[in-house]
């Protein structure tokens, strides 16, 4: 039985854009020996028992326990946490509903709330919050000593009302930025035609990525009264999402083969998630743009459309976060469940990109170059984040000595320098050339 | 599975405002926690440890679990895995080498303040205002404080050389074998023709006697009685609870110090100073500072509820709750437990309210505004006191530092000196009074 976690556009926020999942619960590993597991939990309860009853004033069984079990799977990596009985019920709701709320992917960071993207047509984004905002408080309290989980909860709310949230910036005052939550159309594929070049965004990958594509695809080529001269495909700040809607959207350039592969501990079970055959743009040359928020899905497709000698990649280095979390039932549910990472994944040609990212074929900076060297946030940033296993693919990305194309100095960053690159390469025709230079 | 039900009678506790060793009370029968509850842990380490991305050792998820629930319930409470835990004991053990100096730079010389009595470089000769120029004949001129005390520090049994000079005796190479010195957790000087002491913490068991004899040395530079002492607690973080009366005894003849309330009102102990004190008569200023916290705080709270001291400074710390550290048996670590709070002899809370001073002076030049300080009620999770909203400090009662003064100097300890000398001392403790 598949479970679908549906973080990024449905939860916005509950964790990292978690992904996919398979019920693996069954699978067959060494376990610890039975003696360690049972003097562990004895150790566990007796020390509950001492809280119990020598705390100073009364606590709640239930919610000691449910702090213990986060406390345990937050040890482990930023993606694994518990979810409660009533956030998994939410969650079921979700999957087939609708989304209500602010819009914006977080992470933690020193104990504070961090932006990692706010999603497009959504109250955050129309705030004005910005990728790297720090929220400090919600509501005129400090998030200090809550978990990313308890914070999101704070955020979250009905629609129609509103949240508070402080808002600190490198070199700002923090401000006050009052959101009214809402049901967020959760369309995430926007189009348009780029100095006669066609363009297709892809915000997050829900449900509606692929379908939303396809749709674009088909009206592109009705505008352009043919098939398309070329696409940008743009997957900047996209925080990722479900894994079968990765594969569905690489599918439209790959005519069959591997698009990603996942394993689980020691690299046992591996599954290869394929193409289909027949894709919908044959020849039509794709150029895929990434940002340092492109993450999980984003870089599935990426590292595909790379591997394969299909595209060329633009933009800067992604996020990095390989990994694969389970969405497992407690009792059906009822006692909650458990959001675990439970699988790496790895491009066609083998690649964990966990903690690396996809490194792009032509290195384009968004901003001018201000000779300062800009401080990534990536998936290796966060605390207890799962290591490459190759640590020499880990070193790679510092050594490597790159060459960054940066817009001029007077560029306004409203003009879309990546994309205007990207544009410029397909006009020009020696977009072929590049793809081959690089295949060599 | 089945849980452990009972305890092993008499488990060691240690009363954490710092260290002292006090019994567990084993009053109840403990229940664990409801074997549901507890299963649904078990089912989830279970699923960690057979389906985890990575081998996952079992005890460090245990550790991630208590820590979780623990961090919870407030900033103090926490688990003390069993190798921190041994490393722990030892620290509060552990003792350095060297001659039991205190000292400052002063015109690019190593400057004695202080010279502990017992200590080696008192018995080689060395005194209070003694200068050191040259460490085995090298000359530290030039050298900072760090770097010119570095060659001073070392083994304990290994001898060094160096070159003294006082106002008596001229220069001259002394040999000073270092020694495992205990260091003073106290400062004294004369401030001004007052006493002064510094208690910089309370995590020190000749805490007491140190500053009975710092007294004792005011007493024969000033005359007895004193006529007047300031007790500067700014920045003290607290320490022994033990400590804290016995100082509190000091100054107090007989009495209630503090109260310790645990969840139940049966579990409330009292402490007592002892009968007797030390300065009859001498006025007395507690100076405190958000920073002081804890056993600071009984101090600071308990000289003040009895009328005995005027509080100058700004609103404390606010750490009213004492924590036991319980070893669990087997070598399992320990638990650091929230298990009581403390209440001033008036009967008020310290937590998460702190001791307000009965003259608000700031250390700081007026901003317009009060610069909000970090207090235990900025903690995540602190243990909120009902009626802690009540005691913020207002600004217009506030005295700040006049434009003209000095930024190197302390103008709270100029307030204190101005404060003994004037009729202010007897109009504060007369407002004392006031209000109760």
């Amino acid at each position: 039985m598949k479970y679908v976690l549906p973080v990024v556009g449905t939860v916005a926020a509950l964790g990292l854009f978690a992904f996919s999942t398979a019920n693996q619960a069954a699978m067959a590993v060494e376990k610890p020996s039975y003696s360690d597991t049972f003097e562990q939990l004895d150790l566990f309860a007796d020390v509950m028992a001492r809280v119990r009853s020598d705390y100073v004033v009364e606590v709640e069984d239930g919610q000691l326990i449910e702090d213990a079990i986060n406390g345990m799977l937050q040890s482990l990596d930023p993606h694994s946490s518990y979810v409660n009985p009533e956030d998994w019920l939410r969650l079921q709701e979700q999957t087939s509903g609708r989304y209500v709320g602010v819009g914006m992917e977080v992470t933690q960071e020193e104990g504070y709330v961090k932006v990692v993207s706010p999603i497009d047509g959504t109250p955050a984004k129309e705030a004005g919050i910005e990728s790297g905002d720090y929220i400090t408080e919600i509501n005129g309290e400090t998030v200090l000593g809550l978990s990313l989980t308890e914070a999101v909860n704070k955020i979250r709310g009905k629609a129609g009302e509103s949240v508070t949230i402080t808002i600190a910036r490198a070199d700002e005052e923090p401000s006050e930025i009052t959101l009214i939550r809402r049901e967020v159309n959760r369309e995430v594929v926007t189009y348009e035609i780029k100095d006669g070049v066609p363009y297709i965004r892809i915000s997050q990958f829900n449900e509606k990525a692929a379908p939303g594509l396809e749709g674009a695809i088909t009206e592109l080529r009705r505008q352009i009264g043919g098939e398309l001269p070329g696409l940008v495909l743009d997957v900047r700040t996209n925080p990722g999402g479900l894994l079968d809607q990765s594969i569905k959207v690489s599918s439209a350039f790959l005519d069959g083969g591997e698009v990603v592969s996942t394993r689980g501990r020691d690299g046992a079970n591996l599954e290869s998630y394929d193409a289909a055959p027949g894709q919908l743009l044959r020849d039509v040359p794709v150029i895929v743009l990434i940002d340092e928020a492109s993450a999980s899905a984003s870089e599935i497709v990426a590292g595909a459309i790379q591997d394969r000698g299909r595209g060329l990649v633009l933009g800067m280095t992604s996020f990095g976060k390989g990994s694969v979390q389970s969405l497992i039932p407690l009792r059906g549910g009822r006692d909650g469940a458990l959001r675990l990472t439970t699988q790496r994944y790895y491009t066609p040609a083998g690649r964990s990109i966990q903690g690396t990212g996809i490194d792009p074929d032509l290195y384009v900076s968004s901003i001018p170059d201000d000779g300062e060297d800009h401080d990534r946030l990536s998936e290796s940033d966060l605390p207890n984040s799962i290591e490459n296993e190759d640590s020499e693919a880990a070193e790679d990305i510092d050594t490597e000595e790159t060459v960054i194309d940066f817009p001029p100095e007077d560029f306004d960053v409203q003009d879309d320098y990546q994309l205007q690159r990207a544009v410029e390469l397909i006009k020009s025709g020696r977009y072929t050339q590049r793809l081959a230079e690089l295949q060599n | 599975m089945s849980l452990k039900r009972g305890f092993a009678a008499g488990l060691c506790a240690a009363v954490f405002l710092g260290a002292s060793w006090s019994m567990a009370n084993e009053r109840n029968k403990i229940d664990p926690p409801s074997y549901d509850r507890m299963q649904i842990l078990a089912d989830v380490l279970a699923i960690v440890e057979s389906d985890y991305v990575e081998p996952v050792e079992t005890q460090a998820l245990i550790e991630g679990a208590l820590q979780g629930a623990l961090a919870k319930l407030d900033p103090h409470s926490g688990y003390v895995p069993p190798v921190a835990f041994t490393e722990q004991v030892k620290a509060a053990r552990r003792e350095y080498g060297g001659l039991g100096i205190e000292v400052t730079m002063e015109e690019g010389m190593i400057k004695i303040n202080y010279a502990l009595e017992d200590g080696p470089a008192f018995q080689a000769g060395i005194r209070s205002g003694d200068f050191i120029t040259a460490v085995e004949g090298e000359s530290i001129v030039g050298k900072n404080l760090d770097e010119a005390v570095e060659g001073i520090r070392g083994l304990a049994g290994d001898p060094v050389i160096v070159t003294v000079m006082s106002p008596e005796t001229g220069t001259r190479d002394l040999t000073v074998v270092r020694q495992k010195v205990r260091g003073r957790a106290i400062r004294h000087r004369v401030e001004d023709g007052l006493g002064y002491v510094l208690i910089e913490s309370f995590n020190n068991t000749k805490l007491t006697d140190d500053l009975t004899k710092a007294i004792n040395e005011l007493k024969a530079e000033l005359g007895d009685p004193l006529p007047g002492l300031i007790i500067d607690l700014r920045g003290n973080r607290g320490g022994l609870l033990t400590q804290s009366v016995s100082v509190s005894g000091l100054f107090l003849d007989g009495g209630e110090v503090l109260s310790v309330r645990g969840r139940q009102d049966v579990d409330t102990e009292r402490y007592h100073a002892e009968d007797g004190e030390l300065l009859p008569g001498t006025p007395i200023v507690v100076l405190v500072s958000p920073g002081s916290a804890s056993a600071a705080e009984i101090l600071a709270g308990a000289l003040q509820d009895r009328g005995r001291a005027v509080v100058v400074g700004r609103r404390s710390f606010g750490k009213g709750s004492v924590q036991s550290v319980i070893p669990m048996p087997g070598k399992r670590g320990a638990l650091r437990l929230t298990t009581q709070k403390y209440y001033t002899p008036s009967g008020k809370s310290i937590q998460g309210r702190g001791i307000m001073p009965d003259f608000l002076v700031s250390a700081f030049d007026d901003t317009g505004e009060l610069r909000r300080r970090f207090r235990e009620d900025s903690l995540p999770n602190a243990l909120i006191n009902i009626d802690a909203s009540e005691y913020e400090e207002d600004y217009d009662a506030v005295t700040f530092p006049p434009e003209t003064f000095p930024e190197t100097e302390d103008f709270q300890l100029k307030t204190a000196v101005d404060v003994l000398k004037s009729s202010q001392y007897q109009t504060l403790l007369d407002a004392q009074s006031d209000l109760d």
